[in-house]
């Protein structure tokens, strides 16, 4: 608990100290169950390295992999410092005795070839810094709400921008700090450098060469941006974490999490926000009525919303403001335009080419589902290789790594149920299946759903709402998702993700008694469905009286039955209602 | 129709024709609204009697939505609300946000609101009656027999209605502590609807509403002094928990005064003198008694139909809720089983089940979460560390967690968020979780669905974290703090 104690927020999932022991397999079961050999066809440029180096070390390789063989520096090497890359590399030392080294670019708050910092894109760029600056900014909506319940100020309360910063700053600076103190004490060797990827077994930083029995590569991503006229006048999120002062007035092109991430920061201190998304509506991929929903409600809060509009250039005008041109309109008077557009795997420049490693279209490397790569003794976790681009997932894959490559003991990292949050104002927390998804897998599926006026709000007089659905499996009576947009929906998400997970009917939420008075009671107490949605459309349920058919008749009719559905088909008909016209 | 599927095998009727009611309900708050809704969708002709609308209950004012809405939950999480806020005006300073001049509150401008928000809820409670087809009689009801309910007018004129079956749900009242000068102290009704905001406040009890006050009006700028016989509030909670609770009263400018009585109160020019048993003295604005609560059983004339109480006055019922006369039923907190809204309700529809749903349906108390909404929250499912000793038969596995939130990494408010899980060594069940700290009762309503159904550690486990948030705590904690034995229940000679 003494780390514990230190422990500066909420993600003490990344310091604690592990101390699960792990029950001892025999050398056999490893080898049946854990080095199977690639086959050659999976690694067409480089067919399996037989260097010396390689083959003597599997011939040594005690059973635990972390073997002291002498042939390597070490056991592992990591490449980058984030989530992934120091969860597998305290985890590899502390729990298996593996001598492991990470290396991890310099700390700048903007990443580059050359920068980067311990923490990675999560503490540094990403869900640290852009949570400190929520809460920062939602405290304009609290001032709001605070007149309803009898507060009054003498003067507007304003916010300066730099203190906000620099308070942020102080506190990654910390955070970088403890990370070093984490790596220290799980005596992780740290090496501050960019890593290239020099042979299967080597990985050379600031020209030194260090060899290893297995390369983790954990690099993360970064934002990319369209190439279109004026680009180098946008920022990223990177910047936008980090600007010198407040916009006062910014357009954010992208529909994803970090745009309305941001909008939700900057309208919360008091900027104007435009949004242009590419689509009719924000968050692609989630739940339809969420996407509806929670634009309508930041549209409330005072953020314009431009749908249908693709970016095609920047340009800035003599009074030093931008206008962003669109395939629609321009929109100028801009202190700031912002991208966030996607972000892309960091495998430039890596030496993954030359070595082997294989990756797909948007550079992601291709790893298998333990994280191996297509050269055996590279493994590669997190952003980088794009799977589902979370913080805790990168953490997961490193810890089922760990495992899979120390503990005698193949993990894959399950992806099932995973609950992710978007930290917008208001935020939204979900966990499984949309409605969308649980239909196409499942065809009958019932929805249940709240729509409502938080306590709260009755009293402020905002128009704040909250929406809650349970999606549900009408065959098994699952819960295959669960969906929330409204005040602390990602802390109440969690515990539900346990029971979607734990694969709870609806049944068991139904039998939990609710805390009163809460938001989250909502999600025990939805007794109707709002909606049931049978798949069983007309050919479905035709199929049944048409099977039921076949056993009566034979010979023709069952050529007219087959004949009548494709007429059905063909002429898009009610096939109900041509069987009964035919008899 | 209605009579067709009343199922009641007990009861000495042979036709439920002859009474002018399926059911009458004495009692329209959260259990006696239920009840009658429930019942009336199963096809019974119902009535309901409640008394009319006030703030502060007495024999003769009450209103429709009872305490949760008037006089309990609704006003006290509004309050709570409203000061929380002074907390958040504090943190806000480092996020970069400037306040000059003064912010002030109104209590007024608070209360007006609070009282529109209660009357629009009596309003809507009103109507999902009327909605339900049940009809309302304003009235104090009493029992003439097991059939037979009179409701009274406070100007003496009486009327009478039989019916099969008769739900009592009266609720209960706050309770005052028999000292000298008692009467110049308030109970939470007369706290929740003050004409002025205490400069200086007194509280005496160590329960969830004594600390729900103390961190409203030390929320709202008063001076406040809590009083309590134990050495630690909230007593029944997690040893643990408690103290982290009272740390943080304590942390939030609340004066505590642990294993203290009041022994005298007394009127002075500057206020309400306070003695404790102690020696100690001081003056005061308010002195709140959180002393308990009384089932409201007294003016129901029980007797006359054979319905038995216990020695604090609560109406016994058997496991459906039954009274000892079979068509005397009673839920909620005049039965004293657990005192909590969504309880009453869970009590009431398993009424309504059992006696008009052809289904025999016991409500179920195992796992039963609830939360304190002190500042910050404390919240609860399950067994606290005690009593998953007291009940083991093998070893217990404790999970801690106590962090600095991520919005203290900024605001610099000393102020942890403490987390618990409780687990069987033997079967990995989760046994029980707590965590007091901001938004606990938000948090822990989905822990308790995944409890309720036997989720086990390794569930927790497998679940992955939502980043970054205080609930992903939950689901990341991997090393136990301890493991500790069971201990047999001490055996007393009672």
């Amino acid at each position: 608990m003494a780390a514990h104690a230190t422990l500066p927020f909420s993600c003490s999932s990344t310091l604690q100290t592990l101390s699960r022991t792990l029950s001892p397999r025999g050398a056999l079961q490893l080898r049946r169950g854990f080095l199977r050999l690639p086959s050659h066809a999976a690694l067409p440029r480089h067919p399996r390295p037989c260097c010396r180096r390689h083959v003597s070390a599997s011939a040594a390789a005690s059973p635990n992999g972390a073997s002291a063989d002498g042939k390597y520096d070490y056991d592992l090497f990591t490449i980058g410092a984030g989530s992934g890359g120091v969860r597998a590399s305290r985890f590899a030392s502390t729990l298996h005795g593996a001598r492991v080294a990470i290396c991890e670019m310099p700390f700048a708050t903007i990443a580059s070839d050359e920068h980067g910092g311990l923490g990675g894109t999560c503490v540094l760029r990403g869900c640290v810094p852009k949570k400190l600056l929520v809460y920062g900014s939602k405290y304009s909506h609290e001032f709001e709400e605070s007149r309803g319940f009898g507060w009054t100020y003498e003067t507007e309360p304003k916010h300066d921008w730099s203190t906000l910063i620099a308070n942020k700053n102080t506190e990654l600076q910390r955070l970088v700090g403890i990370y070093k103190n984490i790596l220290n004490n799980a005596e992780v060797t740290l090496i501050e450098g960019r890593g290239k990827i020099v042979d299967p077994h080597t990985v050379s930083v600031n020209g030194k060469l260090y060899t290893a029995k297995n390369i983790l590569i954990g690099v993360g991503g970064r934002p990319s941006m369209p190439d279109i006229p004026g680009i180098e006048l946008a920022i990223d999120s990177d910047a936008a974490l980090d600007l010198p002062s407040k916009p006062e007035k910014i357009a954010i092109v992208g529909g994803g999490y970090i745009a309305l991430e941001f909008a939700g920061i900057f309208n919360g201190l008091k900027s104007e926000v435009h949004v242009f998304i590419r689509q009719k509506k924000v968050l692609r991929g989630f739940d339809e009525e969420v996407r509806d929903f929670v634009a309508d409600q930041m549209a409330l809060r005072g953020i314009t919303f431009h749908s249908e509009q693709s970016p095609q250039a920047v340009t800035k005008s003599n009074d030093g403001l931008l206008s962003l041109k669109t395939n629609k309109e321009t929109i100028g008077g801009f202190s700031h335009v912002m991208f966030a557009t996607g972000r892309r795997p960091n495998t430039k420049n890596l030496g993954l080419e030359d070595v082997g490693v294989q990756m797909d279209k948007n550079g992601a490397i291709v790893v298998d589902e333990y994280s191996r790569t297509s050269v055996e003794s590279i493994w590669a976790v997190g952003d980088v290789t794009n799977r589902v681009n979370l913080t805790p997932v990168a953490l997961m894959e490193g810890g089922a790594f760990v495992r899979t490559a120390f503990g005698n003991e193949p993990t894959k990292p399950d992806y099932r149920a995973i609950p992710s949050a978007v930290f917008s104002q208001p935020p939204i927390g979900q966990v499984g299946l949309t409605e969308e998804q649980a239909v196409e897998e499942y065809g009958d599926v019932d929805v249940f759903i709240a729509n409502f006026r938080p306590l709260k709000a009755t009293l402020s007089g905002l128009p704040d709402r909250v929406l809650m659905k349970i999606i549900v499996c009408a065959t098994t009576n699952k819960v295959v998702g669960a969906h929330m947009c409204g005040d602390d929906a990602p802390e109440i998400i969690q515990g539900i993700a346990i029971a979607v997970k734990a694969g709870l009917t609806k049944q068991d939420f139904d039998a939990t008694i609710g805390i009163h008075p809460t938001s989250a009671e909502e999600f025990v107490t939805m007794r109707n469905a709002t909606r049931k949605i049978r798949k069983k459309s007309t050919d479905q349920v035709h199929n049944a009286i048409l099977k039921r058919n076949f056993t009566w008749h034979t010979g023709w009719h069952t050529w007219k039955i087959y004949f009548l559905r494709i007429i059905c088909f063909e002429l898009d008909l009610s096939l109900l209602r041509v069987f009964y016209m035919f008899y | 129709m209605a009579r067709k599927m009343l199922v009641d095998g007990e009861a000495p009727v042979a036709d439920g024709g002859q009474y002018d009611y399926d059911l009458f309900v004495i009692g329209a708050g959260s259990g006696g609204v239920r009840g009658s809704r429930t019942a009336a969708s199963f096809g019974a002709k119902v009535a309901i009697c409640e008394l009319p609308f006030h703030p502060i209950s007495s024999d003769w004012q009450g209103g429709h939505g009872g305490t949760c809405v008037i006089r309990g939950c609704v006003p006290k999480k509004i309050l709570v609300y409203g000061a929380s806020f002074r907390g958040e005006f504090e943190d806000s300073k480092n996020f970069g946000w400037e306040i000059n001049g003064d912010i002030n509150f109104n209590w007024k401008t608070l209360l007006e609101h609070k009282t529109k928000e209660i009357v629009r809820l009596n309003g809507v409670y009103q109507r999902i009656i009327t909605n339900a087809g049940v009809t309302m009689i304003e009235g104090a009801g009493s029992l003439v027999d097991a059939h037979t309910v009179e409701v009274s007018q406070p100007n003496g004129s009486k009327q009478r209605y039989t019916a099969k079956h008769i739900l009592i749900a009266t609720g209960s009242r706050a309770q005052r502590v028999n000292i000298p000068g008692k009467e110049l102290a308030i109970t939470s009704d007369e706290a929740l609807s003050l004409e002025e905001l205490p400069k200086r406040a007194v509280i005496l009890g160590g329960g969830y509403i004594a600390v729900e006050f103390a961190s409203i009006w030390r929320g709202m700028g008063a001076e406040v002094d809590l009083f309590y016989r134990k050495e630690l509030p909230l007593r029944g909670f997690d040893d643990e928990m408690r103290a982290v609770v009272a740390g943080n009263l304590e942390g939030r400018g609340i004066k505590l005064h642990p294993g203290t009585n009041l022994t005298e109160l007394s009127k002075t020019a500057d206020g309400i003198k306070v003695v404790t048993d102690k020696g100690e003295e001081l003056v005061a604005d308010v002195v709140l008694f959180a002393t308990g609560r009384k089932p409201n059983s007294e003016r129901l004339n029980l007797q006359a139909a054979g319905v038995e109480v216990d020695q604090i006055g609560a109406i016994k019922v058997d496991e459906y809720s039954r009274t000892s006369a079979p068509s005397v039923w009673a839920v909620g907190d005049v039965t004293n089983r657990i005192n909590l809204t969504p309880v009453a309700l869970m009590e009431a529809t398993c009424f309504s089940k059992t006696v008009f749903g052809g289904q025999q349906v016991k409500p179920d108390y195992r796992d039963v979460p609830c939360a304190v909404f002190s500042i910050p929250p404390l919240s609860v499912v399950g067994l606290s560390e005690q009593q998953a000793r007291e009940e083991a038969k093998g070893d217990i596995l404790v999970f801690t967690s106590s962090f600095n939130p991520m919005k203290n990494s900024i605001s610099k408010r000393q102020e942890k968020t403490v987390m618990k899980l409780v687990v069987d060594a033997e079967t990995d069940r989760v046994l029980g979780a707590s965590m007091c700290g901001p938004d606990a009762a938000e948090i822990m309503q989905g822990i308790a669905v995944a409890l309720k159904c036997g989720a086990t550690k390794a569930t927790f486990d497998s679940t992955v974290g939502i980043h970054p948030s205080a609930a992903e705590e939950f689901v990341t904690m991997r090393t136990v703090t301890r493991r500790v034995g069971p201990v047999s229940k001490p055996k007393t000679s009672l």
